[in-house]
């Protein structure tokens, strides 16, 4: 990054800058749009009025589903899913990252690649054998198979990022910990994993937002509204207010609030953890 | 020493291990004993019908739409997103006022879902009142509207602008990763032999940038081998399956038709595809590997 020409007002990085607006004015049109729909009535909508700037701010949309407890039922199950499965991938990442980092066996190498690769497949490819064992099971219609399914493809990001990340402490640190008496655990718990904080920052920001954001599982997994999810609750709710564009535009908005002040605020993380999670394959 | 190492390698791995078995890998393999029977999604008896169902994609007309499909879906969601995130980032790669505000906005649509962004999109698309509409309106006249999601020629084109719209940020982030890791001496080098601004980026930094774009193609190709969230609220595949791609119609054939052995021969095949290029992918890292050590 050093040596770059510094900063001078030309025709040049005037040009620059009025593409990098015209750009990014392109690129936040979309959601300005539903920020736009979720103020006004659907009635304005319907007139071709979206697109305008409102003279007075419309929050029934807002109530109507702030104020619906299907709405928070939807929300409460997904927390329920979210920040366990988050808890859970991230703690499995953590052992299976330390043994193929620090305790390398014959065969590791093939079995790290193995589980990595899980990470590549599209889920179709496992959805109806799920189906029948959660079926099976008498689970379908309860959050559990879907908290299970995403703490299990949980696993090939987080041991692959976790194993990244051990790999860079230092050895010496380990075999000093063992020779002063501490046991594997106690180096993990100790030693490892207090150094790879911002690491599982990243992953917890990572698996975050893609749990929440989950369609495919919970559509499956889940039959009755007692049991849905946020964004099964977007579709349904498309489906019960066919027309009511407004009251879709706030709970899209409100759905995604969790996962965008996550973003917002841990951004170093989050980009973090997509590349690395991209780079490092 | 070593004794002691194989009994936390066991205590370790365990837990992460068996998970993974009972809920990644075991349903694997069982997709392809399901994929040879004709399981109904309930019924506990069901029969061995060998490879019916393999014979029957042969002849599955909407099958062959919707590899179709899945193929122009790859090959756009490689070229849009990939071009665009490529240009942003060079763009970008520079000290200029806001960078740090345009990065942001140009990747803010990755942390959205993908039903909200299929969700925010069909209200761009919307016939009657949709931004798109209104700007065509607005220029050319309102003969020249369109029911964007409702027609079988525009429908799949439309849901992968959607699409490259959430994915371009992820490749820009990408090539920007890429491009930090460009020895600066090198573009002074540049400079000191009097190359032009284009002959630079198109003689070293994009050259340099080809472990960036192998990464960038493999994840676009792969994600959109997934491709299922935004058409299922986009288009559900429609209208007349002219936008189905195989994970939408897997879905469609386990979870709607209830043919659940026919939808695991579907499964199988996606397997394959999906086997052949991360096989690819994994070939060119090592090369890469091997290259730059």
């Amino acid at each position: 990054m050093a040596n770059r020409p510094t900063l001078h007002v030309t025709p040049w990085t005037a040009a620059l800058m009025a593409i990098l607006v015209m750009l990014a004015v392109l690129f936040l049109t979309p959601t300005v749009g539903v920020l736009l729909s979720s103020i006004k009535t659907t009635r304005a909508i319907a007139m071709g009025d979206l697109w305008s700037i409102p003279g007075e701010l419309f929050l029934g949309n807002y109530a109507e589903v702030l104020w619906n407890p299907a709405v928070h039922r939807y929300f409460v199950n997904t927390l329920i899913v979210t920040v366990p499965a988050t808890a859970a991938s991230t703690a499995l990442g953590v052992l299976a990252g330390y043994v193929f980092a620090k305790l390398p066996f014959r065969g590791g190498g093939i079995l790290f690649l193995a589980i990595v690769a899980g990470m590549f497949f599209p889920p179709q490819v496992i959805l109806v054998p799920l189906f029948r064992l959660f079926n099976g099971l008498g689970l379908i219609d309860t959050l559990w198979p879907i908290f299970l399914v995403h703490t299990a493809l949980g696993i090939p990001i987080c041991t692959l990022l976790m194993r990244n990340f051990f790999a860079t402490v230092p050895d010496a640190l380990r075999e000093a910990a063992i020779l002063e008496g501490a046991s594997e655990w106690q180096v993990l718990t100790r030693v490892a994993i207090p150094l790879g904080l911002p690491a599982l920052a990243v992953l917890a920001t990572l698996q975050f937002t893609w749990i929440w954001n989950d369609f495919l599982w919970p559509l499956i997994f889940t039959q009755s509204d007692e049991k849905r999810t946020i964004m099964i609750g977007i579709v349904n709710l498309k489906g019960q207010y066919t027309v009511a564009w407004g009251v879709q535009g706030a709970l899209s908005l409100i759905a995604s609030l969790p996962t965008l002040v996550i973003f917002l605020f841990f951004q170093r993380y989050f980009i973090k953890g997509m590349t690395m999670g991209a780079v490092k394959g | 020493m070593e004794r002691e190492n194989r009994f936390w390698r066991v205590v370790l791995l365990v837990l992460p291990l068996s998970v993974f078995a009972v809920f990644v890998v075991w349903p694997l393999f069982s997709s392809f004993w399901y994929s040879f029977t004709d399981w109904n999604g309930f019924d506990p008896n069901y029969a061995f019908v060998g490879f019916d169902n393999f014979v029957r994609i042969w002849t599955d007309r909407l099958f062959y739409g919707a590899i179709v499909n899945t193929a122009l879906w790859m090959v756009a969601a490689i070229l849009l997103p990939t071009l665009l995130g490529l240009a942003l980032a060079l763009l970008l790669d520079r000290q200029i006022r806001g960078a740090r505000i345009f990065k942001t906005i140009f990747y803010l649509p990755i942390c959205l879902s993908a039903i909200v962004v299929g969700q925010i999109w069909t209200w761009i698309y919307q016939p009657d009142w949709g931004l798109l509409n209104a700007v065509i309106s607005f220029v050319a006249g309102e003969p020249f509207t369109h029911a964007w999601l409702a027609r079988p020629g525009s429908a799949l084109w439309s849901v992968i602008v959607a699409w490259s719209w959430q994915q371009t940020g992820l490749s820009m982030v990408i090539y920007l990763a890429g491009l930090t890791a460009i020895p600066s001496d090198l573009l002074e080098v540049c400079d000191i032999e009097g190359a032009s601004p284009w002959q630079r980026i198109r003689r070293v930094v994009v050259p340099l940038l080809i472990p960036s774009t192998i990464v960038v193609i493999a994840l676009s190709v792969i994600n959109s081998l997934k491709g299922f969230d935004i058409l299922y609220i986009m288009t559900g595949g429609g209208p007349f399956h002219s936008s189905d791609t195989l994970a939408m119609h897997m879905y469609n054939e386990s979870f709607k038709k209830y043919l659940m052995g026919y939808g695991s021969a579907i499964s199988v095949v996606l397997f394959l595809i999906a086997l052949v290029i991360i096989g690819f992918y994994f070939r060119q890292l090592k090369r890469l590997d091997e290259i730059y050590g």
